[in-house]
């Protein structure tokens, strides 16, 4: 077992919600879940025992981890960038374990409360409050884990699909295909195109939205490769999501497209079911 | 000087005219009839294919209008089912959509196989075989009786090879007509695997560009089971065969022992060391370097260039290369190897 490490310097509740704010916008823009912990000691009169929780837990965070003291000195407040509420409650629960078998700390019971943050709604103060409500309830119970589920729902985000196809009758399957496609927390609008040009000229693809292509590579006039290029080669190419359909089902022509930067390279003919379980996990990737 | 009548003149222009008149009229009516064709196709698609998709893809009701009545909607049909089948794979759609084939389009498929022109006959075999219509396995057969082209030939072997696959090996076993490597590999790559390997339990009893055909076919199947068959043809005592079983196993890309290539290390032919050295691509380095070491200094260009491409793969490729260059007298093989190295760091 760790030794306990006595006080060291701590920020104070004044001087994270500064840094709250950036991240708190920072959950929309760049979809990262952040997920807050506060801590309040329920039942101790030994001397000295806040600075032993402090260096404690400063001694179990991980680098992107931030740990703060609040105001009032009885509670401590730990913001997990880029977590979600299930590793903030492993990571209570492992401390819990850590804090009942450590002889030195035996003396020291604490309640937690968990809110996970997936939208910027919620206000510095407001989020204290809630916290601080959470935790003052019996002071005879101990190790409790309570959780705040005001900020945790999602917003939807739209996401422009374009589906690049000469075939009119396959174009179709694929549109209603992906029409009836329900993914959770994003709105898909699907708009179709018979070929590379008619789909640079729509303008479309300029938007900052979130954009999911699905093409063919081999089109009139514009190709998919071009247009893979194109979108490629744009300033914020991040925000397209690229699905190349092809009949040649050779690591040659894969590797290729790939290389020029395609999401997913699928060999016709294919299962719809395949695409569509594909395409949901993508999505799935962009929260936590 | 031959003198005309006036009369006679007017007469031939007037005949002329009239045939002129005549041929137009004709053209008209056809382009016309051809115009109606092609909207009661385009009608059909437009009503019904949304219609089609909910009945296959949905688990929808199947509506009697979608029976076809005339040929404009056979060809509708036909369009809406090739835009499926080349696209997406699903057993159900399949299934339906040769049941559906079998029941109604089977008349038509039937009729067009008697006609006299030859597009409309082999339309109907490819119809057949792409969707399925194996209760039409029998005419078929009969059809082989009358005279039919090369080309209709080859597509009824293509349609024993879906639906009897016996009936396919007896047929290829006395060739009426002998096809090209690159034929043979389209019939074998519609079949299915308990059949495709049976070519290689009598291999030496079929004709070179059928041998040919099956090696490179086996590659493409993507199974497993090919790589101990293709194996056995690397001690084949045709050298052709065993460059091109060494290509398809380079192409499967998966090398379980280095034991059975070794000797084409060594092998008089430099298709055969240039080939070896692509396979060792699939083996880690540590088993492969002395002989890549050795190609490395082959006497044929490319056969030095694969062994560099190849070295130069691995995560400690360019230092192996380094390694070579400092060591060896090899002038060529030097060069190669600096040529490799450094495009591969230019690369990186």
């Amino acid at each position: 077992m760790d030794d306990i490490i006595i006080a060291h310097e701590i920020m104070q509740e004044h001087e994270i919600e500064r840094y709250f704010e950036i991240w708190r916008e920072s959950v929309m823009r760049s979809r990262l879940t952040i997920t807050a912990v506060f801590l309040k000691i329920a039942n101790t009169t030994e001397p000295n025992t806040n600075h032993q929780v402090t260096s404690f837990l400063q001694s179990k965070l991980r680098k992107t981890d931030l740990l703060f003291q609040l105001s009032d000195g009885n509670h401590w407040g730990i913001f997990f960038l880029q977590s979600s509420d299930v590793e903030a409650r492993a990571f209570l629960k492992r401390i819990f374990a850590i804090l009942k078998a450590e002889r030195k700390l035996q003396h020291i019971a604490l309640n937690a409360s968990i809110t996970e943050i997936r939208n910027n709604n919620v206000m510095f103060e407001d989020l204290l409050v809630k916290n601080k409500e959470m935790l003052a309830g019996d002071e005879q119970l101990t190790w409790t884990i309570t959780e705040v589920k005001d900020y945790s729902e999602q917003p939807t985000e739209l996401v422009k699909v374009s589906i690049i196809e000469q075939n009119a009758i396959f174009r179709q399957v694929l549109e209603s295909g992906l029409n009836r496609l329900d993914i959770p927390h994003f709105t898909l609008e699907v708009k179709n195109y018979e070929d590379g040009y008619s789909f640079l000229q729509s303008d479309s693809y300029k938007t900052g939205h979130l954009h999911l292509v699905i093409m063919n590579d081999i089109l009139p006039r514009k190709n998919g490769l071009e247009i893979l290029h194109i979108m490629r080669n744009m300033p914020n190419e991040k925000k397209f999501i690229i699905y190349m359909l092809s009949e040649r089902n050779s690591e040659g022509a894969a590797l290729n497209a790939y290389e020029g930067g395609v999401d997913e390279y699928i060999v016709k003919p294919f299962n719809l079911r395949l695409l569509e379980a594909k395409i949901k996990r993508t999505f799935a990737r962009f929260w936590l | 000087m031959i003198k005309l009548s006036i009369s006679f003149l007017i007469t031939i222009i007037a005949i002329l005219l009239v045939v002129l008149f005549i041929f137009m009229v004709y053209l008209l009516v056809q382009r016309q009839r051809e115009s109606h064709f092609e909207n009661a196709r385009d009608r059909y698609i437009q009503n019904y294919s949304q219609l089609w998709y909910d009945y296959l893809f949905n688990k929808e009701h199947f509506s009697m209008v979608l029976v076809p009545r005339g040929r404009a909607q056979v060809e509708a049909i036909e369009l809406i089912f090739s835009s499926y089948l080349k696209n997406i794979i699903n057993e159900k759609v399949q299934c339906d959509i040769k049941q559906f084939s079998n029941q109604y389009l089977k008349k038509f498929y039937e009729k067009d196989l008697l006609s006299k022109r030859w597009s409309i006959r082999m339309n109907a075999l490819y119809r057949i075989a792409d969707l399925q219509i194996d209760e039409l396995l029998i005419m078929c057969q009969e059809f082989e009786k009358t005279k039919i082209s090369e080309e209709e030939y080859f597509q009824l072997l293509k349609i024993y090879s879906i639906f009897q696959s016996n009936l396919f090996m007896e047929k290829i076993k006395m060739p009426i007509v002998s096809y090209s490597e690159s034929e043979y590999r389209r019939l074998f790559v519609l079949l299915e695997d308990d059949v495709f390997i049976r070519f290689f339990d009598d291999f030496n009893s079929w004709p070179a560009n059928i041998q040919f055909a099956v090696i490179d076919t086996a590659p493409v199947k993507r199974n497993m089971q090919y790589i101990d068959q293709l194996k056995k043809l690397l001690s084949h005592d045709v050298a052709e065969i065993n460059i091109r079983a060494l290509k398809g196993l380079y192409e499967m890309g998966v090398i379980d022992e280095i034991e059975s290539y070794i000797p084409f290390v060594t092998s008089d032919m430099w298709e055969a060391r240039l080939m070896v050295a692509k396979v060792f691509k699939h083996v880690p380095l540590t088993y492969s370097y002395s002989y890549l070491e050795q190609l490395l200094q082959d006497e044929n260009w490319w056969v030095r260039s694969q062994a560099a491409k190849t070295i130069v793969e691995d995560r400690y490729g360019i230092a192996k290369l380094q390694q070579f260059i400092e060591s060896s007298n090899d002038q060529y093989a030097i060069e190669m190897a600096q040529e490799i190295a450094a495009r591969k760091e230019e690369n990186k």
